[in-house]
């Protein structure tokens, strides 16, 4: 069982199944909003059981974020064409037993810092 | 209001604003409230709270995050924008948030202490338990 929450407490989550594609993602929208690098896995929305006032905003037409209306922690990222949720690994409480696999859209990461933990980068 | 003017705003643009004169090097905060507000880590840079005016706010909300500290983020899109220890009269800002060619680097990583388990850094800068200030510098 693996469990997360936002900062104030407001929304939990917890997912049964094995989290997938752990991965930062350096894009431009996640740069945004998280404030720099946004770390990630995903499971099949029914294995995802999400409680509280998640605050869905529409980014594209392709796909939605989620956060906390209260303290605005960045929480979830779903694409409207997949049966997946990606949600925040910062967010986890206690360890998750996950391992950052990839850094993706690595061409709009920002230019403050350096990739250099040695593993694989997709544009 | 005169020198370099960094633009900065949240992922839907309610919140936009300009950062007036240099900018402190970026640190990045691995402690708890900045992970689960971020979703990750939280890499920002500071500047006097004279050098941040707003062009717009409508979407701006603040969230208590300690007796002496607030947290800022847009209310529409949840973007992780500030943070502010009060009385120390300026405010710390996203360095994700900010626009263009940006003349920062980061110096090191702070509160180390809470860090994530599922990722390595491995950049060779320093690295801090805590953050205490200028002597870390």
């Amino acid at each position: 069982m693996l469990k997360g929450s936002c900062l104030c407490g407001d929304i939990h989550f917890e997912t049964e199944a094995q989290p997938q594609g752990a991965s930062m993602c350096h894009c431009s929208q996640c740069r945004k909003q998280s404030g720099g690098i946004w770390a990630s896995a995903y499971v099949k929305d029914s294995d995802l059981t999400i409680t509280g006032p998640v605050s869905w905003y529409e980014t594209s037409p392709q796909a939605k974020r989620g956060s906390c209306p209260r303290c605005g922690s960045f929480l979830f990222w779903k694409a409207h064409d997949e049966d997946t949720t990606s949600f925040a690994l910062g967010a986890i409480d206690g360890a998750s037993g996950l391992k950052i696999e990839k850094h993706i859209f690595t061409a709009s990461k920002g230019d403050f810092y350096d990739i250099a933990d040695g593993l694989p980068q997709r544009d | 209001m005169t020198g370099k003017v960094t633009k900065g705003s949240c992922l839907c643009g309610a919140v936009a604003f300009d950062l007036h004169g240099p900018l402190r090097p970026v640190y990045a905060c691995h402690c708890k409230q900045c992970r689960k507000t971020s979703g990750h880590f939280w890499a920002a840079t500071s500047v006097p709270d004279e050098a941040l005016t707003f062009t717009r706010d409508e979407g701006l909300r603040w969230f208590r995050s300690s007796e002496n500290t607030k947290r800022g983020f847009c209310g529409t899109c949840g973007s992780s924008l500030f943070w502010v220890p009060e009385g120390e009269r300026r405010t710390v800002v996203a360095a994700g948030a900010l626009e263009g060619e940006l003349e920062l680097q980061t110096k090191a990583h702070v509160f180390m202490c809470d860090k994530g388990s599922y990722y390595e850094i491995g950049d060779g800068l320093p690295q801090f338990e805590e953050f205490k200030g200028d002597e870390n510098a």
